[in-house]
């Protein structure tokens, strides 16, 4: 039952701003009730509302994770939207680069190549951060811009489309756009992939040496330390891997649903991604659950406003407040622990460069 | 005379633009002295801006639009004070929350008060009066530079000789950067810690308050969903680029303002990609941040 309680304190933080956003729709003289059902109805209410649930779920399952392993670390990665674009540049460009490659091959390429610079760029502020104790927080949300900015001028520099309205680059190959999973939907193998990517960042955080230095520096640096890990070397490896599957997210949407590069495409993709690790409090299965339930509102929300004539940034409001709980709710657990452990890996820090002295 | 005309013109542009950055800039630094990095900056100022267009549509006064817009700012800085002291939620979780509900909020609240999403610009609402004096502001250069503007970017630069000598020279300001330096030994001796974060966090909302305001009503008179985008980001970047202090943060948001300045008019005369200019505040914290520590590394290696 002990092991439950968390699970419910989450449930119950979601009521309670599923209540208020209700309150809110009815001082605005809107039916709450008839609004939450055809939400609940478009996201859940037959196969190919369902599908779009998962469709849109997709790319916060790879955020999420890519969120919540560096949370693992004590590294507060704000960066995942970051290497999402790029991610997702660099896999656009494959796409449309080696268009003579049979399907496999080339969505596999496209695949790595997102996650290798999604990966890479999360090395940037990992580096620094290892090496140069500069705080991630700010380096990695000042990095976002430049990655948005970055690939917005490749796509209206030197990879500008004559003839787009929008910022956009040239269309992938055809064999490299994924294949769907059910008819009419577009929900694509990419969710398959991030359901693989749950369970191996479930057994790297569980099973591997990585999992467990992972833990201890997130936990306790100064006894990592001690214990002789290779803190520097675990948070470069983290952040390459939060990086990599901030990556994969933006490949994911770049081939199985806009089939080429849109300039600021994601909209905070990377963001809700922090939502999911807080919700799904850290862990791999939470954090699926926590994308559904992210996806679920993000889906029914449109087609919410459609028949309802509610805005749909009611939603916005609600995951807010989602958020503001569960931030108050949860700061008397790991967080805190958090907030003590990069205090401690700083006097440990200091103690060593003294004794390099 | 035309290259100096030309000069003229990005001058006063780089210190309109700079003006929501200075403003902005000035809250964040009362909020990071007080040890708090408040990332909020950007919803704060979204809600001014919203606020001062409905309450100036709703009262056919910008003026009674600018003072709600001062208060939705403290009251807005007052929750988000009290989530991250009293409540303990992690600041950054918490200030992207606050940036995540405004955003939402005004896009909702256009939407249900004005039965519009996108834009709002009610053709009742005038944007606020610019500064005429009469002599002076015919002046042929310094005229455009100095008495021409709308209130607000001479709020501004009164805000940052007043942030200067309320942090470095009256009490509630020692309190508050000794509490940015130690809160426990500030609490032991006596310092009222939590009178005074809410005291800094929402003077720094009222700043934003104004410096949406601005953005809003300065120049023209209407509000756009997420118009302030990133600034408050920006101003953010101008604080760590410079290191915190109230006169170089300012320096900074000018320095920003006259890049915005720059991509305006490059993006019509020459090839150079505006987004070069976008990415430079953001670029020059990172490598700001690296600097300054490679340097402290270095010469803790020599030492």
């Amino acid at each position: 039952m002990k092991h439950f309680a968390p699970t419910i304190r989450t449930v119950l933080t979601i009521l309670l701003a599923l209540l208020v956003g209700g309150i809110i729709m009815q001082l605005s003289g809107k039916d709450a009730l008839n609004a939450y059902g055809v939400l609940l109805n478009s996201a859940f209410g037959n196969p190919r509302a369902i599908a779009n649930t998962l469709l849109t779920a997709t790319p916060l399952i790879f955020t999420g994770l890519a969120t919540l392993i560096a949370f693992r670390a004590g590294i507060f990665n704000v960066g995942v939207e970051g290497s999402l674009y790029v991610g997702a540049f660099a896999a656009a460009w494959v796409g449309f680069t080696f268009t003579g490659l049979p399907a496999l091959p080339l969505i596999v390429l496209c695949f790595s190549a997102g996650a290798l610079v999604g990966g890479l760029w999360g090395l940037i502020p990992g580096y620094l951060k290892a090496r140069l104790r500069v705080d991630e927080i700010v380096t990695t949300i000042m990095l976002n811009y430049v990655a948005i900015l970055f690939t917005d001028y490749l796509v209206t520099g030197p990879f500008f489309v004559p003839g787009m309205s929008n910022a956009m680059s040239a269309q992938v190959a055809e064999q490299a756009q994924l294949p769907r999973l059910v008819e009419r939907a577009q929900l694509n193998a990419s969710f398959i992939l991030a359901l693989v990517a749950v369970i191996v960042v479930a057994w790297l955080l569980r099973r591997t040496t990585l999992g467990y230095e992972v833990k201890t520096i997130g936990s306790n640096p100064l006894f990592a330390r001690w214990m002789g890990m290779p803190v520097a070397r675990t948070i470069l490896l983290v952040m390459f891997i939060s990086g990599l599957l901030g990556g994969l997210a933006g490949a994911g949407q770049v081939l199985g649903v806009h089939y080429r590069f849109v300039s600021g495409f994601s909209r905070g993709l990377g963001f809700d991604g922090i939502v999911v690790a807080l919700l799904g409090r850290n862990s791999p299965l939470g954090a699926l659950l926590a994308a559904l339930f992210l996806g679920a509102l993000r889906n029914g929300s449109s087609t919410m406003e459609m028949f309802t004539q509610i805005p749909r940034d009611l939603i916005d409001i609600v995951i807010a407040l989602v958020i503001f709980f569960v931030a108050v709710e949860i700061s008397f657990g790991w967080l805190k622990r958090r907030t003590k452990a990069s205090a401690s890996t700083e006097a440990e820090q200091k103690g060593q460069a003294d004794g390099l002295a | 005379m035309d290259s100096l005309d030309l000069i003229v013109n990005i001058a006063a542009a780089t210190l309109r633009l700079g003006t929501p950055l200075i403003l902005a800039a000035m809250a964040g630094l009362l909020s990071l002295q007080v040890g708090q990095v408040n990332i909020g900056l950007e919803g704060l100022m979204l809600a001014g801006a919203f606020t001062v267009v409905a309450v100036g549509f709703a009262t056919q006064s910008v003026l009674v639009g600018l003072l709600a817009a001062i208060v939705v700012g403290m009251l807005l800085a007052a929750v988000f004070t009290l989530v991250v002291t009293r409540l303990k939620a992690n600041l950054i979780i918490a200030g992207l929350a606050l940036n995540l509900l405004v955003s939402g909020g005004t896009a909702y609240l256009l939407s249900i008060l004005f039965g519009t999403s996108g834009t709002f610009s009610p053709p009742e609402l005038e944007s606020l009066p610019s500064l005429y004096i009469p002599g002076l502001s015919d002046m042929p250069v310094l005229g455009r530079l100095l008495f021409s503007f709308s209130p607000l970017v001479y709020v501004s630069w009164l805000a940052i000789p007043l942030v200067a000598i309320f942090l470095y020279r009256t009490v509630p300001g020692l309190h508050i950067r000794a509490i940015g330096q130690n809160e426990e030994a500030a609490r032991s001796v006596g310092i009222p810690v939590r009178a005074r974060q809410y005291l800094a966090l929402m003077l720094g909302g009222a700043l934003c308050g104004l410096a949406g305001a601005h953005l809003a009503v300065g120049d023209l008179a209407l509000f756009r969903e997420d118009m302030t985008a990133g600034r408050g980001f920006i101003a953010l970047a101008a604080i760590y680029f410079a290191a915190g202090r109230p006169g170089f943060s300012a320096l900074a948001c000018l320095l920003f303002g006259l890049f915005e300045a720059v991509q305006f008019r490059l993006q019509l005369a020459s090839s150079t990609p505006p987004q070069f200019f976008q990415m430079l505040p953001y670029l020059m914290v990172v490598v700001t941040l690296a600097l300054i520590s490679a340097r402290k590394e270095w010469r803790k290696g020599w030492s």
